[in-house]
Protein backbone atom coordinates (compact mmCIF):
# COMPACT_ATOMS: atom_id res chain seq x y z
CA UNK A 1 0.00 0.00 0.00
CA UNK A 2 1.30 3.11 -0.92
CA UNK A 3 1.81 5.65 2.03
CA UNK A 4 -0.18 8.65 2.74
CA UNK A 5 1.02 11.99 0.67
CA UNK A 6 2.47 14.39 2.45
CA UNK A 7 0.01 17.43 3.30
CA UNK A 8 -2.77 16.15 2.87
CA UNK A 9 -3.90 16.79 6.69
CA UNK A 10 -3.70 20.55 6.86
CA UNK A 11 -1.78 20.70 10.12
CA UNK A 12 1.21 19.10 8.25
CA UNK A 13 1.11 22.26 6.03
CA UNK A 14 1.37 25.39 9.22
CA UNK A 15 5.13 26.16 8.55
CA UNK A 16 7.66 25.35 11.64
CA UNK A 17 9.25 28.82 12.42
CA UNK A 18 11.93 27.83 15.25
CA UNK A 19 13.91 25.02 16.99
CA UNK A 20 11.26 24.62 19.54
CA UNK A 21 8.53 24.49 16.90
CA UNK A 22 10.88 21.84 14.82
CA UNK A 23 11.80 19.35 18.46
CA UNK A 24 7.47 19.67 19.29
CA UNK A 25 7.11 18.69 15.31
CA UNK A 26 9.54 15.62 15.22
CA UNK A 27 8.08 14.16 18.30
CA UNK A 28 4.39 14.63 17.51
CA UNK A 29 3.79 15.65 13.85
CA UNK A 30 7.05 14.08 11.99
CA UNK A 31 4.75 13.89 8.73
CA UNK A 32 4.71 17.99 9.35
CA UNK A 33 8.54 17.94 9.05
CA UNK A 34 8.64 15.71 6.40
CA UNK A 35 6.54 17.89 4.21
CA UNK A 36 8.11 21.45 5.33
CA UNK A 37 10.86 19.84 4.13
CA UNK A 38 9.62 20.09 0.81
CA UNK A 39 9.26 23.11 0.74
CA UNK A 40 11.44 26.27 -0.92
CA UNK A 41 12.62 27.88 2.47
CA UNK A 42 13.18 24.23 3.54
CA UNK A 43 17.21 25.68 4.39
CA UNK A 44 15.98 27.34 7.90
CA UNK A 45 13.95 24.61 9.30
CA UNK A 46 17.07 22.59 8.59
CA UNK A 47 19.65 24.65 9.87
CA UNK A 48 17.43 24.81 13.12
CA UNK A 49 17.28 21.34 13.30
CA UNK A 50 21.09 20.80 13.16
CA UNK A 51 21.82 23.84 15.87
CA UNK A 52 19.13 22.57 18.43
CA UNK A 53 20.72 19.08 17.59
CA UNK A 54 24.15 20.13 18.68
CA UNK A 55 22.84 22.52 21.99
CA UNK A 56 21.23 18.81 22.63
CA UNK A 57 24.18 16.96 21.78
CA UNK A 58 26.55 19.31 23.84
CA UNK A 59 24.05 18.81 26.81
CA UNK A 60 23.36 15.40 26.73
CA UNK A 61 27.75 14.82 26.38
CA UNK A 62 27.96 17.05 29.83
CA UNK A 63 25.48 15.02 31.90
CA UNK A 64 27.49 12.06 30.50
CA UNK A 65 30.80 14.22 31.46
CA UNK A 66 29.78 14.63 35.15
CA UNK A 67 30.97 10.70 35.76
CA UNK A 68 34.24 11.64 35.61
CA UNK A 69 33.51 15.62 36.43
CA UNK A 70 35.91 18.28 36.34
CA UNK A 71 37.06 19.63 33.17
CA UNK A 72 35.39 16.29 31.53
CA UNK A 73 32.46 18.06 31.82
CA UNK A 74 33.32 20.22 29.05
CA UNK A 75 35.62 17.84 27.34
CA UNK A 76 32.79 15.03 26.83
CA UNK A 77 30.68 17.87 25.82
CA UNK A 78 32.90 18.74 22.88
CA UNK A 79 33.36 14.96 22.07
CA UNK A 80 30.20 14.10 21.83
CA UNK A 81 28.53 17.35 20.14
CA UNK A 82 32.21 16.90 17.74
CA UNK A 83 30.89 13.24 17.04
CA UNK A 84 27.81 14.09 16.39
CA UNK A 85 28.96 16.64 13.27
CA UNK A 86 31.36 14.29 11.93
CA UNK A 87 29.19 11.00 11.74
CA UNK A 88 26.97 13.48 9.96
CA UNK A 89 29.37 14.80 7.49
CA UNK A 90 30.92 11.67 6.78
CA UNK A 91 27.65 9.37 6.40
CA UNK A 92 25.68 12.66 4.55
CA UNK A 93 27.23 11.85 1.30
CA UNK A 94 26.47 7.52 0.96
CA UNK A 95 23.09 8.54 2.16
CA UNK A 96 22.59 10.45 -0.73
CA UNK A 97 24.25 8.20 -2.91
CA UNK A 98 22.38 5.08 -1.81
CA UNK A 99 18.64 7.46 -1.79
CA UNK A 100 19.27 8.10 -5.57
CA UNK A 101 20.40 4.63 -6.14
CA UNK A 102 16.96 3.65 -4.92
CA UNK A 103 15.36 5.10 -6.89
CA UNK A 104 14.31 8.47 -4.42
CA UNK A 105 13.59 11.66 -6.13
CA UNK A 106 14.74 13.52 -2.89
CA UNK A 107 16.79 16.42 -2.79
CA UNK A 108 20.03 16.67 -1.44
CA UNK A 109 18.22 19.53 0.90
CA UNK A 110 15.51 17.22 1.71
CA UNK A 111 18.17 14.37 2.70
CA UNK A 112 20.07 16.99 4.96
CA UNK A 113 17.09 17.52 6.69
CA UNK A 114 15.93 13.86 7.11
CA UNK A 115 19.69 13.84 8.75
CA UNK A 116 19.26 16.60 10.62
CA UNK A 117 15.47 15.14 11.93
CA UNK A 118 17.39 11.81 12.77
CA UNK A 119 19.57 13.69 14.96
CA UNK A 120 17.49 16.16 16.46
CA UNK A 121 15.19 13.27 17.18
CA UNK A 122 17.91 11.29 18.62
CA UNK A 123 19.97 14.12 20.73
CA UNK A 124 16.16 15.23 22.24
CA UNK A 125 15.51 11.49 23.47
CA UNK A 126 18.84 11.53 24.82
CA UNK A 127 17.99 14.62 27.26
CA UNK A 128 14.87 12.74 27.66
CA UNK A 129 17.39 10.05 29.30
CA UNK A 130 19.51 12.75 30.81
CA UNK A 131 18.39 12.46 34.15
CA UNK A 132 18.39 9.09 34.85
CA UNK A 133 21.44 8.97 33.25
CA UNK A 134 23.06 11.63 35.73
CA UNK A 135 21.79 9.59 38.95
CA UNK A 136 23.67 6.51 37.89
CA UNK A 137 26.86 8.49 37.07
CA UNK A 138 26.67 10.26 40.61
CA UNK A 139 26.36 6.30 42.31
CA UNK A 140 29.00 4.39 40.41
CA UNK A 141 32.56 4.44 39.93
CA UNK A 142 32.45 2.42 37.01
CA UNK A 143 32.96 3.66 33.48
CA UNK A 144 32.09 0.78 31.86
CA UNK A 145 29.01 0.20 33.47
CA UNK A 146 28.29 4.13 32.83
CA UNK A 147 29.33 3.32 29.19
CA UNK A 148 27.01 0.84 28.40
CA UNK A 149 23.98 2.59 29.90
CA UNK A 150 24.76 5.28 27.44
CA UNK A 151 25.37 2.97 24.37
CA UNK A 152 21.67 1.70 25.80
CA UNK A 153 20.25 5.03 25.27
CA UNK A 154 21.88 5.81 22.40
CA UNK A 155 20.63 2.88 20.82
CA UNK A 156 17.03 3.43 21.76
CA UNK A 157 17.33 7.17 20.38
CA UNK A 158 19.01 5.89 17.59
CA UNK A 159 15.83 3.45 16.77
CA UNK A 160 13.67 5.99 16.67
CA UNK A 161 15.38 8.33 14.31
CA UNK A 162 16.20 5.91 12.64
CA UNK A 163 12.38 5.45 12.18
CA UNK A 164 11.80 9.02 11.19
CA UNK A 165 14.90 8.42 8.62
CA UNK A 166 12.92 5.54 6.82
CA UNK A 167 9.84 7.09 7.04
CA UNK A 168 10.74 9.87 5.21
CA UNK A 169 12.34 7.86 2.72
CA UNK A 170 9.19 5.67 1.87
CA UNK A 171 7.89 9.38 1.00
CA UNK A 172 10.46 9.82 -1.90
CA UNK A 173 9.04 7.22 -4.15
CA UNK A 174 12.05 5.20 -4.21
CA UNK A 175 12.11 1.73 -5.58
CA UNK A 176 13.63 -0.43 -2.99
CA UNK A 177 14.39 -0.22 0.71
CA UNK A 178 17.74 -1.92 -0.02
CA UNK A 179 19.75 1.21 0.09
CA UNK A 180 18.55 2.90 2.80
CA UNK A 181 18.96 -0.27 4.97
CA UNK A 182 22.61 -0.53 3.83
CA UNK A 183 23.80 3.23 5.10
CA UNK A 184 21.92 2.39 8.52
CA UNK A 185 24.14 -0.19 8.89
CA UNK A 186 26.96 2.03 7.94
CA UNK A 187 25.78 4.75 10.06
CA UNK A 188 25.53 2.85 13.03
CA UNK A 189 29.29 1.54 12.20
CA UNK A 190 30.57 5.00 11.94
CA UNK A 191 28.80 6.31 15.12
CA UNK A 192 29.81 3.26 17.33
CA UNK A 193 33.69 3.91 16.11
CA UNK A 194 33.36 7.52 17.26
CA UNK A 195 33.38 6.26 20.48
CA UNK A 196 37.03 4.83 20.25
CA UNK A 197 37.98 7.62 17.86
CA UNK A 198 37.39 10.05 20.10
CA UNK A 199 37.97 8.00 23.47
CA UNK A 200 38.21 8.37 26.18
CA UNK A 201 34.43 10.53 26.46
CA UNK A 202 34.08 9.24 30.12
CA UNK A 203 37.24 8.58 31.65
CA UNK A 204 40.20 11.23 32.20
CA UNK A 205 43.03 12.00 29.52
CA UNK A 206 45.75 13.53 29.21
CA UNK A 207 45.53 14.64 25.79
CA UNK A 208 42.16 15.94 24.28
CA UNK A 209 42.27 12.37 21.42
CA UNK A 210 44.00 9.54 21.44
CA UNK A 211 47.60 8.43 20.38
CA UNK A 212 47.08 5.10 19.06
CA UNK A 213 44.30 3.73 16.33
CA UNK A 214 41.80 1.27 17.75
CA UNK A 215 38.50 -0.68 16.45
CA UNK A 216 35.58 0.41 18.72
CA UNK A 217 35.37 -3.61 19.65
CA UNK A 218 38.87 -4.08 20.50
CA UNK A 219 38.66 -0.99 22.60
CA UNK A 220 35.37 -1.80 24.35
CA UNK A 221 36.83 -5.18 25.32
CA UNK A 222 39.81 -3.82 26.49
CA UNK A 223 37.61 -1.61 29.21
CA UNK A 224 36.04 -4.59 29.89
CA UNK A 225 38.89 -6.68 30.93
CA UNK A 226 40.59 -3.68 32.76
CA UNK A 227 37.12 -3.36 34.43
CA UNK A 228 37.44 -6.90 35.52
CA UNK A 229 40.88 -7.26 36.41
CA UNK A 230 40.47 -3.91 38.73
CA UNK A 231 37.85 -5.91 40.05
CA UNK A 232 39.62 -8.43 40.67
CA UNK A 233 42.64 -6.45 42.31
CA UNK A 234 40.58 -4.67 45.07
CA UNK A 235 38.77 -8.05 46.22
CA UNK B 1 -5.86 22.57 54.98
CA UNK B 2 -4.75 21.86 50.89
CA UNK B 3 -5.96 18.03 51.89
CA UNK B 4 -9.33 19.39 52.57
CA UNK B 5 -9.43 21.80 49.66
CA UNK B 6 -8.26 18.75 47.30
CA UNK B 7 -10.48 16.12 48.27
CA UNK B 8 -13.51 18.52 48.42
CA UNK B 9 -13.01 19.73 44.76
CA UNK B 10 -13.41 15.63 43.69
CA UNK B 11 -16.71 14.47 45.35
CA UNK B 12 -16.75 10.74 45.48
CA UNK B 13 -12.92 10.77 44.19
CA UNK B 14 -11.70 7.98 46.02
CA UNK B 15 -14.27 6.13 44.71
CA UNK B 16 -13.74 6.55 41.06
CA UNK B 17 -10.55 6.52 41.96
CA UNK B 18 -10.16 3.18 42.91
CA UNK B 19 -12.59 1.97 40.02
CA UNK B 20 -10.25 3.41 37.69
CA UNK B 21 -13.01 4.53 35.25
CA UNK B 22 -11.00 5.87 32.35
CA UNK B 23 -13.79 8.60 31.74
CA UNK B 24 -13.56 10.16 34.51
CA UNK B 25 -9.15 10.33 34.66
CA UNK B 26 -9.99 11.75 31.53
CA UNK B 27 -11.80 14.75 32.31
CA UNK B 28 -9.91 14.86 35.65
CA UNK B 29 -6.69 15.13 33.27
CA UNK B 30 -7.98 17.57 30.62
CA UNK B 31 -10.20 19.49 32.75
CA UNK B 32 -8.79 19.50 36.52
CA UNK B 33 -4.93 18.96 35.86
CA UNK B 34 -4.03 21.18 38.66
CA UNK B 35 -6.51 19.69 41.88
CA UNK B 36 -5.76 15.93 40.14
CA UNK B 37 -1.89 16.43 40.73
CA UNK B 38 -2.76 17.94 43.74
CA UNK B 39 -5.17 15.05 44.72
CA UNK B 40 -2.43 12.31 43.73
CA UNK B 41 0.67 13.98 45.86
CA UNK B 42 -1.14 13.57 48.43
CA UNK B 43 -2.44 9.81 48.28
CA UNK B 44 0.81 9.08 47.34
CA UNK B 45 2.63 11.11 50.73
CA UNK B 46 -0.20 9.44 52.67
CA UNK B 47 -0.29 5.99 50.76
CA UNK B 48 3.31 5.14 50.54
CA UNK B 49 4.75 7.13 53.68
CA UNK B 50 2.00 5.01 55.91
CA UNK B 51 3.90 1.87 54.26
CA UNK B 52 6.84 3.39 54.57
CA UNK B 53 7.02 3.99 58.21
CA UNK B 54 6.04 0.26 58.44
CA UNK B 55 8.71 -0.95 56.52
CA UNK B 56 11.68 1.15 59.08
CA UNK B 57 9.59 0.14 62.18
CA UNK B 58 11.18 -3.01 62.96
CA UNK B 59 13.84 -1.17 63.19
CA UNK B 60 12.93 1.79 65.28
CA UNK B 61 10.97 4.62 65.36
CA UNK B 62 13.82 7.05 63.65
CA UNK B 63 14.02 4.43 60.92
CA UNK B 64 10.31 4.56 60.25
CA UNK B 65 10.37 8.41 60.15
CA UNK B 66 12.68 8.66 57.55
CA UNK B 67 11.11 5.56 55.27
CA UNK B 68 7.74 7.19 55.82
CA UNK B 69 9.39 10.27 53.79
CA UNK B 70 11.77 7.72 51.56
CA UNK B 71 9.03 6.08 49.96
CA UNK B 72 7.35 9.12 48.94
CA UNK B 73 9.98 10.22 47.70
CA UNK B 74 11.32 7.64 45.63
CA UNK B 75 8.25 7.55 43.60
CA UNK B 76 7.65 11.66 43.07
CA UNK B 77 11.54 11.29 41.81
CA UNK B 78 10.94 8.85 39.68
CA UNK B 79 7.71 10.68 37.92
CA UNK B 80 9.78 13.76 37.93
CA UNK B 81 12.93 12.14 36.33
CA UNK B 82 11.21 10.25 34.02
CA UNK B 83 8.46 12.58 32.91
CA UNK B 84 10.06 13.90 30.05
CA UNK B 85 11.43 10.77 28.76
CA UNK B 86 7.83 9.40 29.17
CA UNK B 87 6.20 12.47 27.42
CA UNK B 88 8.80 12.09 24.20
CA UNK B 89 8.01 8.31 24.25
CA UNK B 90 4.28 8.49 24.39
CA UNK B 91 4.12 10.43 20.91
CA UNK B 92 6.80 8.29 19.08
CA UNK B 93 4.92 4.96 20.40
CA UNK B 94 1.93 6.54 18.57
CA UNK B 95 -0.14 8.09 21.77
CA UNK B 96 -0.52 11.90 20.67
CA UNK B 97 -0.38 13.08 24.51
CA UNK B 98 1.05 16.17 25.75
CA UNK B 99 3.81 15.83 28.34
CA UNK B 100 1.36 17.59 31.40
CA UNK B 101 -0.97 14.27 30.30
CA UNK B 102 1.73 12.12 30.25
CA UNK B 103 3.46 13.32 33.55
CA UNK B 104 -0.54 13.04 34.94
CA UNK B 105 -1.22 9.57 33.80
CA UNK B 106 2.18 8.24 35.82
CA UNK B 107 1.24 10.02 38.94
CA UNK B 108 -2.05 8.13 38.60
CA UNK B 109 -0.60 5.02 38.85
CA UNK B 110 1.80 5.71 41.04
CA UNK B 111 -0.91 7.30 43.28
CA UNK B 112 -3.00 3.86 42.71
CA UNK B 113 0.22 1.85 43.99
CA UNK B 114 0.24 4.63 46.76
CA UNK B 115 -3.72 3.32 47.96
CA UNK B 116 -3.08 -0.26 47.39
CA UNK B 117 0.38 0.36 49.94
CA UNK B 118 -1.80 2.28 52.48
CA UNK B 119 -4.29 -0.31 52.66
CA UNK B 120 -1.77 -2.76 53.19
CA UNK B 121 -0.07 -1.40 55.73
CA UNK B 122 -1.47 -2.60 58.62
CA UNK B 123 -1.55 -6.18 57.37
CA UNK B 124 2.31 -5.23 57.19
CA UNK B 125 2.48 -3.98 60.67
CA UNK B 126 0.86 -7.01 61.50
CA UNK B 127 3.75 -8.88 60.22
CA UNK B 128 6.35 -6.81 61.66
CA UNK B 129 4.92 -6.64 65.03
CA UNK B 130 4.72 -10.76 64.32
CA UNK B 131 8.69 -10.66 62.71
CA UNK B 132 11.40 -11.42 65.79
CA UNK B 133 12.80 -8.15 67.13
CA UNK B 134 15.75 -7.06 66.01
CA UNK B 135 18.96 -7.49 68.42
CA UNK B 136 22.32 -6.92 68.74
CA UNK B 137 22.23 -11.16 67.00
CA UNK B 138 20.26 -10.35 64.38
CA UNK B 139 22.78 -10.61 60.52
CA UNK B 140 21.78 -9.85 57.39
CA UNK B 141 21.48 -13.71 56.87
CA UNK B 142 18.90 -13.96 59.57
CA UNK B 143 15.47 -16.12 58.21
CA UNK B 144 13.65 -12.85 59.61
CA UNK B 145 14.97 -10.48 58.27
CA UNK B 146 15.30 -11.94 55.04
CA UNK B 147 11.28 -12.91 55.21
CA UNK B 148 10.59 -9.32 56.14
CA UNK B 149 12.38 -8.25 52.90
CA UNK B 150 10.75 -10.74 50.88
CA UNK B 151 7.07 -10.10 52.20
CA UNK B 152 7.71 -5.69 51.94
CA UNK B 153 9.04 -6.17 48.74
CA UNK B 154 6.25 -8.56 47.75
CA UNK B 155 3.00 -5.82 48.70
CA UNK B 156 5.97 -3.15 46.63
CA UNK B 157 5.83 -5.39 43.71
CA UNK B 158 1.79 -6.15 44.02
CA UNK B 159 1.12 -2.46 44.43
CA UNK B 160 2.92 -1.56 41.68
CA UNK B 161 1.10 -4.51 39.26
CA UNK B 162 -2.40 -3.12 40.52
CA UNK B 163 -1.30 0.85 39.61
CA UNK B 164 0.10 -0.25 36.19
CA UNK B 165 -3.03 -2.50 34.97
CA UNK B 166 -5.35 0.32 36.19
CA UNK B 167 -3.69 2.88 34.07
CA UNK B 168 -4.29 0.49 30.95
CA UNK B 169 -7.73 1.28 30.20
CA UNK B 170 -6.74 4.52 30.65
CA UNK B 171 -4.13 4.88 27.96
CA UNK B 172 -6.16 2.37 25.87
CA UNK B 173 -8.85 5.13 26.12
CA UNK B 174 -6.60 7.53 24.56
CA UNK B 175 -4.75 5.57 22.20
CA UNK B 176 -6.21 4.76 18.73
CA UNK B 177 -4.81 1.02 19.15
CA UNK B 178 -4.53 -1.47 21.90
CA UNK B 179 -1.43 -2.23 20.90
CA UNK B 180 -0.29 1.55 21.19
CA UNK B 181 -1.56 1.31 25.20
CA UNK B 182 0.57 -1.62 25.69
CA UNK B 183 3.84 -0.78 24.72
CA UNK B 184 3.38 2.89 26.06
CA UNK B 185 2.89 1.64 29.16
CA UNK B 186 5.59 -0.95 28.61
CA UNK B 187 7.97 2.21 27.60
CA UNK B 188 6.69 3.72 30.84
CA UNK B 189 7.21 0.43 33.09
CA UNK B 190 10.69 0.04 31.84
CA UNK B 191 12.04 3.56 32.07
CA UNK B 192 10.39 3.68 35.78
CA UNK B 193 11.94 0.43 37.17
CA UNK B 194 15.22 1.62 35.59
CA UNK B 195 15.05 5.14 37.46
CA UNK B 196 13.41 3.82 40.46
CA UNK B 197 15.53 1.47 41.22
CA UNK B 198 18.44 3.41 41.12
CA UNK B 199 16.78 6.20 43.14
CA UNK B 200 15.69 3.37 45.57
CA UNK B 201 19.63 2.38 45.32
CA UNK B 202 20.91 5.69 45.80
CA UNK B 203 17.99 6.65 48.88
CA UNK B 204 18.46 3.50 50.85
CA UNK B 205 18.21 1.67 53.84
CA UNK B 206 14.57 1.61 53.82
CA UNK B 207 14.47 -1.00 56.73
CA UNK B 208 17.96 -1.93 57.83
CA UNK B 209 21.79 -1.51 57.58
CA UNK B 210 23.55 -3.40 59.64
CA UNK B 211 26.71 -1.80 59.92
CA UNK B 212 25.42 1.97 60.74
CA UNK B 213 23.23 3.78 62.78
CA UNK B 214 19.80 5.34 61.76
CA UNK B 215 20.82 7.98 59.24
CA UNK B 216 18.41 9.21 56.24
CA UNK B 217 20.59 8.55 53.86
CA UNK B 218 23.75 6.02 54.59
CA UNK B 219 27.68 7.14 53.68
CA UNK B 220 27.18 4.54 50.61
CA UNK B 221 24.20 5.93 49.07
CA UNK B 222 26.07 7.44 46.46
CA UNK B 223 28.22 4.27 45.77
CA UNK B 224 27.60 1.99 43.16
CA UNK B 225 24.48 1.18 41.60
CA UNK B 226 21.62 -1.54 41.73
CA UNK B 227 22.20 -3.12 38.69
CA UNK B 228 25.93 -2.85 38.89
CA UNK B 229 25.44 -5.12 42.24
CA UNK B 230 23.64 -7.43 40.55
CA UNK B 231 25.58 -8.15 37.67
CA UNK B 232 28.21 -8.67 39.90
CA UNK B 233 26.38 -11.01 42.22
CA UNK B 234 25.10 -13.38 39.10
CA UNK B 235 29.21 -12.96 38.04
CA UNK B 236 30.18 -14.17 41.31
CA UNK B 237 27.39 -17.42 41.17
CA UNK B 238 28.49 -18.06 37.46
CA UNK B 239 31.98 -18.33 37.55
Amino acid sequence: MPPRPLGDDSAERVPITNAIAAIDAILRQPRRVMFQLRQPDAHRLVTSMVLASLVCAAIYGAIAGTSTGGSQLGVASVKVTLGLLISGVICLPSLYIFTCLSGSQARLLEICGLLSGLFLLMTVLLIGFAPVAWIFSQSTDSLVGMGALHLIFWFIATAFGLRFLQAGFSQSRARSQAGIKTWVVIFVLVALQMTAALRPILGKSDTFLPGSKKFFAVYWSQCFQEARDNSRATR
Amino acid sequence: MAKMTTLAAFPKAFDSFLRAEPEHFHEWVTRRQSELVAFCVVIIVAGAGGYGAVMGSWREPMQAFYTGIKLPMVILLTTLGNGLLNGMLAPLLGLNVSFRHSLSAVLISFAITSVVLGALSPIALFIVWNTPPLTAGTMLTSPEYGFLQLTLAFFVALGGIIGNVRLLPLLRHWAPKPAIARNVLLAWLAGNLVLGSQICWVLRPFIWDSKRPVEFIGPEGFHGSFFETVIQAVWRLAF
